[in-house]
């Protein structure tokens, strides 16, 4: 565990890493550690005990409580966390505080190293008006929008939404300033339904972020959503690691991903990546960042906004370029420089990623729960899972519904499609209801595989709810002869739930009893 | 002989029998349904099943949850409900409302008494830190409201009682 010699050179060594968060992230960026030969601490609230993130870690800090805000938000705790495991350095994931400079001013006050932006960097992109002065100053083309100032006089609050949105025009987008992830976003085709939409926004920002301003853009429906993975060392070196295509979204909330766009050409690509290395040199940035870019049908291209901090959908460009981004991520905070140039990277095959969500898409997409009974993913070549579970824990009602992500690699856009089908088709999960079925269908879907890929595809291809298969009569005899043999009785991993769903103490009288049916 | 109960409403009793098994009876209404002629066996790993149709076998991935059996079939999964003995069906209660997930009341639109529209929201609950609003899905009258806002709710609790409009 002491192969540290690519840390020797480095100004400010980092030996320990502690990972402000939890699920899938933490178990990435904590099992980066681990190769890295950096001790891997981890933290956990008490609804997460024994969470497979605490498990990867070398090291876990038990945080009181079971809020976030007690815990995955809790500044204060999490840097005692770190000063008490002896951290050199935190790393936020993305979520939670990822992109709060105040959390990453308070690392450094607290002279731990921080594994993340600048915290000016971050304000400045955080703050979307000033994200906008500084992208226009810098030569980088941006949408139509207005910023509301929030207001505790509601008519004076209501006067400031309607001239906005008079001003940009409809349809609109309403986005929270501080937000991502689809949270505190509202479509808004008609001035009727502005009101209503801005309060739900506006409470669902607060609920999430802790800041309800909500910030208006024009909606381009049509368009296509690609983003740009840049890297920046602490040496001025700044590079693109190409696009990725997130178009596929429901609610705004991306659900395929894939590395490179079907449709972009050798010369937008160059022009999008050169815009987002001088949209991230603006404002003097260094780590890994995301700027995105919302692209016209006739191929101009705007700046959306940039995402000062590791994204969802990473794993794609990693798949495409061989770069560990993470591991850059912890090398360019210890001060070393980028291990390789522009002129290094190239795009190898196609990647494409799916968020396996517990939710029932033929139900409105509703979040489900319940026990992860069964949970056996597919394996292969060019086969990638990223999950903070396992068979036997539970979707939960309390965090974000995505159970895992599944990343295939093939070496073209056809082939990873075929892999990623295949691949899905083969993905077990019981127990709790998933949105597999549906992913296999959108990934099917011969739009899709003509690259048909704007963001308003499964609105368009799903209008209604997506219609379940039905079910056939050999159902009638599974579940008739898994009762008659006891399916659910044999010992294994089934002993372990009785018949309420819940798992029962392993009694040797109560599996005795119950294998004999 | 199990009563069971198909995603799309059906209820079936199935008995099954022989080695490998098959369906010897099946009963839908308390009439005889075409038997099907494939089998299933047991497999030696845990939550597994094999069976055969048409000669050709495939691996069935089921696991019991409470009374629901969720079935791993050609890429798709599927619920299969048993009926135990004795058990009500409550799911078609007429006229109540019931959360579709577990989550917090975040807003309550109408007053008990209210005449509403079809359409018409009737109240806000939030699960995943998303909003989700419940709307009526005819014209009628709210005659009681079970929860304030701010209360937790459990999936199929009961949130309100609309009575159809005379």
């Amino acid at each position: 565990m002491s192969q540290l010699d690519w840390m020797k050179d480095a100004p400010h060594p980092i030996r320990s890493v502690l990972v402000a968060n939890r699920g899938e992230i933490a178990c990435r960026v904590l099992r980066a550690c681990n190769e890295m030969g950096l001790e891997s601490i981890a933290i956990c609230s008490d609804a997460d005990f024994g969470a497979l993130h605490t498990e990867v870690a070398d090291r876990v800090v038990h945080l009181e409580g079971e809020s976030l805000a007690d815990t995955y938000l809790n500044i204060e705790a999490i840097i005692a966390a770190a000063r008490s495991s002896g951290a050199d350095a935190i790393h936020p994931g993305y979520g939670f505080l990822s992109e709060r400079a105040a959390f990453a001013r308070a690392v450094q006050d607290a002279d731990i190293i921080w594994i993340g932006p600048p915290a000016e960097a971050i304000e400045s992109m955080g703050d979307k008006v000033t994200a906008r002065r500084r992208m226009i100053d810098a030569g980088v083309p941006v949408i139509p929008g207005q910023e509301i100032i929030d207001s505790d006089d509601e008519n004076q609050l209501i006067d400031a939404l309607v001239a906005a949105a008079t001003e940009v025009d409809y349809p609109l987008l309403l986005k929270a300033s501080a937000g991502g992830g689809g949270k505190g976003m509202r479509a808004v085709h008609e001035p009727k339904n502005l009101q209503q939409e801005f309060l739900a926004a506006r409470r669902e920002a607060q609920a999430a972020f802790g800041d309800g301003t909500v910030y208006i853009e024009r909606l381009l429906d049509g368009s296509r959503h690609i983003e740009v993975q840049v890297l920046a060392d602490l040496h001025g070196n700044t590079v693109h690691l190409f696009e990725r295509e997130c178009s596929i979204q429901r609610r705004h909330q991306k659900v395929v991903e894939e590395a490179p766009s079907p449709v972009l050409d050798v010369s937008t690509r160059l022009a999008m990546g050169n815009a987002a290395v001088a949209a991230a040199a603006a404002v003097d940035y260094s780590g890994a960042g995301t700027v995105e870019f919302l692209l016209g049908s006739d191929g101009s291209f705007y700046f959306l906004e940039m995402n000062t901090r590791l994204q969802v959908e990473h794993p794609v460009t990693e798949c495409i370029t061989g770069v560990d981004l993470v591991e850059q991520q912890i090398r360019v905070a210890s001060g070393l420089p980028l291990s390789f140039t522009q002129e290094n990277l190239n795009i190898r095959g196609h990647a494409i990623e799916v968020r396996i969500y517990a939710e029932d898409p033929s139900q409105g997409f509703l979040p489900a729960t319940g026990p992860l009974a069964v949970f056996r993913p597919p394996e292969g070549p060019g086969i990638r899972l990223d999950t903070g579970v396992r068979e036997g824990d539970e979707a939960r009602i309390d965090f974000d519904p995505m159970l895992a992500k599944l990343i295939v690699h093939g070496s073209d856009r056809d082939h990873a499609i075929r892999r990623m089908a295949s691949a899905l088709s083969e993905f077990v999960i019981l127990g709790a209801t998933t949105n597999i079925g549906f992913l296999y269908d959108v990934v099917s879907h011969p739009a899709y595989r003509a690259g048909e890929t704007d963001t308003g595809f499964i609105q368009r291809h799903y209008p209604e709810d997506w219609d379940a298969p039905k079910p056939s009569d050999v159902l009638l005899l599974i579940a008739a002869a898994a009762e008659h043999l006891g399916i659910h009785r044999k010992s294994g991993d089934m002993a372990m739930v009785d018949d309420s769903g819940r798992t029962t103490p392993n009694d040797p009288f109560y599996r005795l009893n119950r294998r004999y049916p | 002989m199990v009563d069971l109960k198909m995603q799309d409403g059906r209820i079936i009793s199935v008995s099954v029998g022989g080695n490998p098994l098959s369906i010897i009876r099946a009963l839908e209404d308390g009439g005889p349904l075409d038997l099907i002629v494939d089998t299933a066996r047991i497999d030696s790993r845990p939550s597994r099943l094999v069976i055969e149709r048409n000669g050709i076998e495939s691996i069935v991935h089921c696991a019991r949850v409470g009374d629901r059996w969720w079935i791993h079939l050609d890429g798709q999964v599927h619920v299969v409900d048993v009926i135990e003995p004795g058990a009500v069906d409550a799911s078609d209660s007429e006229g109540a409302f019931t959360a579709p997930m577990p989550g917090k009341v975040l807003d309550v639109l109408v007053p008990e008494g209210a005449k509403v529209r079809e359409g018409q929201d009737l109240m806000v609950l939030e699960a995943m830190k998303m909003e989700h609003r419940i709307a009526a899905d005819r014209d009628g009258v709210v005659v009681a409201i079970h929860y304030k806002t701010g209360d937790q709710v459990d999936a199929g609790s009961v949130l309100l009682d609309l009575v159809e409009d005379e």
